[in-house]
């Protein structure tokens, strides 16, 4: 296992430059990660928000003090003094956004049936107003009803009646497609995004692997020897895929360490899956860029200008719904694009009947394939390399 | 026969690099192969180790036909390439460890192969190195320690000292004769004929690719004209003198240049003699005077009309 052991030797010698990807890449999505949390509990919690108002009455009346009582549903109060001025600023500064005020005789026309009005002022556009608007309508026109159904009701009674018609609520409930979903939403963004580090890595790497590997010189050096060509192949390979699956192994471990809580499903296996078949597919594409680039100073331009390329036009920096549809059909052509398809496809999963499964596994397959002929098209490379 | 190649050529498109080049190599000996550069030595050492394709020519190594998969023939060779293989990831220790490790598998016994082959190279204080921080003869001294560590039965060394110090050269010569004396065979190829002279029993001279001349070093010598090569010193030499000298028996040729008279005798008895005797009678002043036997050079400036170095 010399051969084997060497290949080892030179990419621990290439830890250094590997592991500033890795660093960044597991920086990235921590912030990811706190960010994600924090929309994610925004997103998923309903509540009706009250806004600051001023109520200001000219006279007393059970009839008001119902309203009042209805409004506080939606609204906080805060008391104001009555001037102008005062009045004015607390709009300016926002410490409210809604003045209402009842002038005196309010209850007393009302009751007899008469048309009148509240006055109100408002900051503009501000949807929290329609909300205490809303309110106040329904409250006098549920009043207004009883007033003229009922010949001289009283203001107790009338009050007595909208609270109890008014507490019919409806509760509003978001519902997500399945709550389960949003769980997988920082998997889905994490898996996504490490296909580019899975790839600077693994093409860094294996790039670095072969230009020591295929050189000329210590190729011939080697081909002296009684080691024969498919034992020296074979242990290079044997390297190259545990290399490949370390570099995943690490990347995935974060992913369960950070997501600690939503990783013990289903769903992550997938993305284990998933991103394993992809870690193949990047040493496909490492071995076949590793056939072609001849310097080392061309590497990391190399490793950039592919990993960057492949990336953006495959959604993962950039979701795939804003992608226009040309850009998808040569994203198509890419295994970048199925693997974060079947990320995407996976965080969906609610179920795994094969019906559900079958799209997953079709993405895996397409890269699958993609590793094979990336493959391929390197040995044939290698072997006219060789002979030249 | 430790190798036997028969008629072999390598074109490299039009360029012919071999052309029907036949050699064979005794058991035992230190064979050289002396060439200018780009005569073909490192062309025929590979084409002899399978690494190259050839066109047409037979190669046979202890006694069976070398293939690139005869690898029951590679285990008892050891090879020191022209070009310096050995990996920058690895250090002096780990590098030789390597290579020996291709060869040998014991772990007990590769550790006490590599260590002599560090003091073989003298490279005791430089294990932890990494190549890069090496000089060139130091490096150079790595690439044979490298080649010789499993103690082959065949070695191959392709212009091992180029770059190394004159006193770090004479011990990796000394070094060869000594693996030589503990049974290797030896092939060496180079462009100094005087490493050659030195340490090699028998010697091939190519040029373009074509073999022009066989044999040890005397016999190659003794396969030219030319006897002694004498070299005087003197400040005064008349046009007249220079052609009666010219007229004296078994003198090839004399030129006088900057107070220097060179004279090219013929093969022949008291040349030097009858130089001296001439020198006397006509009252030349002289201040050194020397002769040297013909070298390889000479031999090689005979065949081909032009000299070995550029
Ligand atoms: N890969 C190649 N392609 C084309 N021509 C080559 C190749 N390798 C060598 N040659 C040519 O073949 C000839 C013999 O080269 P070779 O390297 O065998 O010479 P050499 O005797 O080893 O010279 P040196 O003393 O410089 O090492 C040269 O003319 C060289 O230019
Ligand atoms: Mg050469």
């Amino acid at each position: 296992m010399q051969v084997f052991k060497l290949c080892l030797k030179v990419l621990k010698k290439n830890i250094p430059t590997m592991l500033i990807y890795i660093v960044v890449f597991l920086v990235v999505s921590l912030i990811m990660s706190s960010a994600l949390s924090k929309e994610m509990q925004a997103d998923t919690l309903f509540a009706q928000k009250k806004s600051n108002m001023a109520f200001i009455s000219e006279e007393s009346s059970p009839l008001i003090d119902g309203l009042k009582q209805e409004l506080s549903k939606v609204a906080n109060f805060v008391e104001l003094p009555d001037e102008k001025e005062a009045l004015q600023d607390a709009l300016y500064f926002r410490s409210v956004s809604y003045i209402l005020r009842i002038p005196e005789g309010f209850t007393e026309s009302f009751m007899k049936g008469e048309n009148v009005r509240l006055k109100k002022t408002t900051v503009p556009n501000s949807y929290s107003n329609t909300y205490i608007d809303l309110s106040i309508n329904k409250y006098l026109n549920n009043a207004r009803l009883y007033v003229r159904h009922i010949e001289n009701i009283s203001q107790e009674s009338l009050v007595q009646h909208l609270k109890s018609d008014l507490s019919v609520n409806t509760s509003v409930e978001l519902k997500n497609k399945s709550d389960k979903v949003g769980k997988h939403i920082y998997a889905n963004y994490f898996f996504n995004y490490m296909s580019y580090s899975l790839l600077s890595v693994l093409i860094l790497g294996m790039t670095a692997l072969m230009l020591v590997f295929y050189n000329n010189d210590l190729r011939r050096r080697n081909a002296c020897s009684p080691l024969s060509a498919r034992s020296i192949n074979l242990q290079f390979i044997l390297a190259s895929l545990l290399f490949t699956v370390i570099t995943w192994m690490i990347m995935v471990a974060f992913c369960i360490l950070y997501n600690w809580k939503n990783s013990f499903n289903l769903n992550t296996v997938y993305f284990m899956i998933n991103s394993l078949v992809f870690a193949f597919c990047g040493a496909s594409i490492s071995f076949l860029i590793g056939n072609l680039v001849k310097s080392a100073n061309a590497i990391s331009a190399v490793t950039n200008v592919v990993t960057l390329g492949l990336c953006f036009i495959s959604g993962v920096f950039v979701p795939l719904e804003l992608l226009g549809d040309s850009v998808l059909k040569v994203a198509s052509f890419t295994p970048t694009y199925w693997f974060v398809t079947g990320n995407n496809r996976i965080a969906k999963l609610a179920q795994f009947n094969h019906s559900d499964i079958e799209p997953v596994l079709s993405c895996m397959l397409i890269q699958l394939g993609f590793a094979l002929a990336f493959f391929a098209v390197a040995l044939v490379i290698n072997k006219k390399r060789r002979f030249q | 026969m430790i190798i036997k190649v028969k008629n072999l050529v390598k074109r490299y498109g039009d360029l012919i690099a071999l052309d029907h080049l036949s050699l064979s190599v005794n058991e035992g000996e230190v064979f050289g192969l002396l060439g200018p550069n780009g005569s073909g030595k490192t062309t025929a050492i590979n084409c002899i180790l399978s690494l190259l394709s050839y066109d047409k020519g037979e190669i046979e190594i202890f006694g069976q036909p070398m293939t690139p998969d005869a690898y029951n023939i590679k285990r008892d060779i050891g090879i020191v390439m022209q070009n310096v293989a050995v990996y920058n990831e690895l250090t002096v220790y780990e590098n030789i460890d390597y290579f020996c490790g291709l060869y040998v598998q014991d772990k007990k016994l590769r550790k006490k192969l590599v260590d002599e082959a560090i003091d073989f190279v003298g490279l005791g204080d430089f294990i932890k190195f990494y190549p890069k921080k090496l000089s060139g003869g130091l490096l150079r001294r790595l690439n044979i320690a490298c080649g010789i560590a499993h103690k082959p039965k065949l070695i191959i060394l392709d212009e091992p000292t180029v770059a190394v110090d004159p006193q770090s050269r004479n011990k990796i010569l000394e070094g060869i004769l000594e693996l030589n004396r503990q049974g290797a065979t030896v092939i060496y190829t180079s462009h100094y004929m005087e490493e050659i002279e030195q340490i090699c029993s028998r010697i091939m001279i190519i040029d373009k690719g074509k073999a022009i001349a066989t044999g040890t070093k005397d016999e190659l010598k003794a396969m030219i004209s030319m006897g002694e090569k004498i070299t005087v010193e003197t400040y005064s030499l008349s046009e007249e003198q220079l052609s009666r000298l010219r007229k004296l028996p078994n003198i090839a040729s004399a030129v006088y240049k900057n107070q220097t008279l060179e004279i090219k005798s013929n093969k022949g008895q008291n040349n030097l003699e009858t130089i001296l005797d001439f020198i006397k009678r006509e009252g030349i002043q002289f201040g050194k005077i020397y002769s040297e036997m013909p070298t390889l050079n000479d031999v090689f400036l005979e065949i081909t009309g032009k000299e070995l170095r550029d």
